[in-house]
């Protein structure tokens, strides 16, 4: 007799069912993980906001911390392969700056193959992440991603070797430098996309500003990350506009997906009430301040940095506070309810 | 017995098979589940998991009317949900109360969010117009589980794999019904051709009219009364709302308005791009 919670002699049946398959642990650690708490209230006694016993509605997401930190490091890692491409397509001849695309394009390199390794880890089933490459399928943006990280992380890899080699591997650097760029691009943003293409009512009510804000979130990052690691007044002044671009847009998109959010009330709660508000507003605050020691007239070595780290701290928490507020919005089964009376659903 | 096929000859046959020899192969299948019929008994729970041979999800207490099961999951693909309300149904005489049943299950969506979302292929739709998780190629990425609109699919954590009801697939296809039909007493639960379940339906709903149960009407029976699923093949009659049932009131498979954030997707890349090329030449540009 198998002890998994299905009761069958294997000696006198089979196990071809289709779930026969599914893999349990131990029937007593599943009774302490699944068991909800007994329901206390009289039914029906909450009058005409009718739930089902405050039971959420949709699941929320099976992903850990693994996501955000991927959302983290491969918007960064976009965002240094852009920079780098542009540096060679607005700098072809000045020697000054080639040291630093080539920085750029290592900060992608370390970004997305980290970033990567953190994806799989996340997977149920990690050893079958090559089936992402399986299909080729644009309704979903999680498999457009792989393609996309596909491209982008092999690119910059060559970049960095190559590009400031002569002759003809230094061509095909250059060549890669291009293409990380255009692939890193989406690599920063297409998070975005896959976060508002679900049925989690915080996310799908900010679809039209999660993008912008997972790009300048990823900008932001990348700014402080080059801010921090490289030391060169030319590279300062790119930092400096491309980080402070990137962090007033990243607030100003983050106030966009709260109002968006706020439309129907009860969306928004995640984002201003609780643990998840916290993150939230954390994260505006950081980013502000990082924004405001950037800019300050008496600037130094020390002031960059303080901006540099108060700018990662601000985009790593923004990364978390999207993650945590969307599973605050999934077990709220009012909240999918009034979205979708209210036909914004 | 030595004859042996070829690959392309066993291929030719079994798709020959799967076309010709059983004609109701290439039909719409679906449900058809009957509240106002249900006494709750659970038969089409064990019934399912007995013949899909799914391990129990433990067994607790939890106080909400008679179900213990609580929600869909990685192994519980019929749900039985019971909702007592303070309040009488259309034409009940006796007493104020009364006491609503409905078998969830997988509603196998004409435009299904998993399905569109599922980044290696391993949702698919079967020749019943099912859909079907092919659990040797499912790699645990848990997108589906936040795509579905009706929260009906998981990840179960020990297994690593995305499961959810395959409405028998294996039955389906030696031209059995599915095991939670077959079991269903009172028919409840129906399996059959998806259009003449909605013309069973239709005529249930109206019966149910006439005999004073004005509530009654179908849920995601098709595209014009469910756009955003474009119809369910497994369709409901509910006698209170949807979110009574806890069934979403409007869903919308998450594909139908990613459209716009395609586009702000586009403009972001392009603004950034513009952005770090205008950084560079701007720092250029002080230097002289």
């Amino acid at each position: 007799m198998r002890h998994d919670g299905r009761d069958i002699d294997i000696a006198l049946a089979t196990l071809s069912g289709e779930g026969a398959q599914q893999i349990v642990s131990g029937e007593e650690e599943q009774v302490q993980k699944f068991a909800p708490k007994p329901y206390g209230k009289v039914p029906g006694s909450e009058g005409a906001d009718v739930t089902y016993y405050d039971r959420p509605m949709l699941k929320q997401s099976v992903w850990s911390v693994d996501i955000p930190i991927y959302y983290f490091l491969g918007g960064a890692a976009g965002a240094a392969m852009t920079l780098g491409a542009a540096v060679q397509l607005a700098c072809r001849d000045c020697q000054e700056l080639r040291e630093f695309s080539s920085v750029c394009h290592w900060t992608g390199v370390i970004g997305s193959t980290a970033g990567a390794a953190f994806l799989i880890h996340d997977l149920g089933r990690p050893s079958r992440f090559i089936n992402m490459m399986r299909v080729f399928r644009p309704t979903s943006p999680m498999n457009m991603g792989s393609w996309i990280l596909a491209a982008a992380a092999p690119a910059s890899i060559a970049t960095g070797l190559f590009i400031n080699r002569g002759g003809f591997l230094g061509r095909v650097g250059e060549l890669c430098g291009y293409i990380s760029g255009v692939f890193g691009t989406m690599l920063a943003g297409y998070t975005g996309v896959l976060v508002s293409n679900t049925a989690i009512p915080a996310w799908i009510a900010g679809r039209k500003w999660m993008p912008v804000l997972f790009i300048s979130s990823g900008a932001a990052s990348a700014a402080s990350v080059l801010d921090l690691f490289y030391e060169s007044p030319m590279a300062q002044r790119i930092t400096l506009m491309y980080g402070t671009a990137a962090r007033a847009m990243e607030i100003a998109a983050a106030h966009q997906v709260e109002r968006a959010a706020a439309e129907v009330e009860r969306v928004a709660e995640p984002f201003r009430r609780g643990g998840t508000a916290v993150l939230w507003k954390g994260a505006e605050v950081l980013t502000a301040a990082s924004l405001v020691v950037s800019l300050l007239p008496a600037q130094s070595r020390r002031t960059r940095q303080v901006a540099g780290v108060l700018g990662l701290l601000g985009s790593f928490t923004m990364r978390f506070a999207v993650h945590y507020v969307s599973n605050a919005s999934a077990r709220d089964a009012r909240a999918s309810f009034r979205q979708q009376r209210e036909g914004v659903g | 017995m030595e004859a042996v096929l070829s690959a392309t000859e066993a291929h030719a046959l079994e798709a020959h098979l799967a076309r010709e020899d059983t004609p109701n192969r290439t039909a719409r299948k679906g449900f058809f589940t009957d509240t106002t019929i249900c006494i709750g008994c659970k038969a089409c729970e064990v019934a399912c998991k007995q013949w899909n041979q799914l391990p129990d999800d433990g067994l607790y207490f939890t106080g909400m009317s008679y179900d213990n099961t609580v929600a869909l999951g990685a192994s519980s693909w019929r749900h039985v949900a019971f909702v007592e309300r303070p309040v009488p149904l259309g034409g009940q005489t006796a007493g104020d109360l009364s006491w609503l049943f409905l078998s969830d299950v997988c509603k196998h969506c004409a435009r299904a969010g998993c399905l569109e979302a599922c980044p290696t292929g391993a949702i698919v739709r079967t020749e019943f117009d099912t859909v079907y998780v092919q659990p040797d190629v499912c790699n645990g990425c848990g997108y589906c589980v936040v795509t579905c609109p009706f929260g009906v699919i998981d990840r179960r954590e020990d297994d690593g794999r995305a499961w959810k009801c395959t409405m028998c697939y294996d039955r389906l296809k030696a031209d059995m019904q599915p095991a939670c039909a077959k079991a269903c007493p009172t028919d409840s639960i129906r399996y059959g051709d998806l259009d003449e379940l909605r013309s069973i339906a239709e005529a249930r709903v109206e019966r149910l009219h006439e005999n004073g149960v004005t509530e009654a009407y179908l849920y995601g029976s098709d595209a014009a009364s469910q756009p955003g699923t474009e119809g369910l093949n497994a369709f409901f009659l509910l006698v209170d709302k949807p979110e009574a049932y806890n069934l979403p009131p409007d869903p919308v498979v998450p594909t139908k308005r990613v459209k716009d954030t395609w586009r702000s997707f586009a403009f972001a890349a392009i603004g950034m791009a513009a952005v770090a090329v205008s950084s560079v030449f701007a720092a250029r540009g002080v230097r002289g």
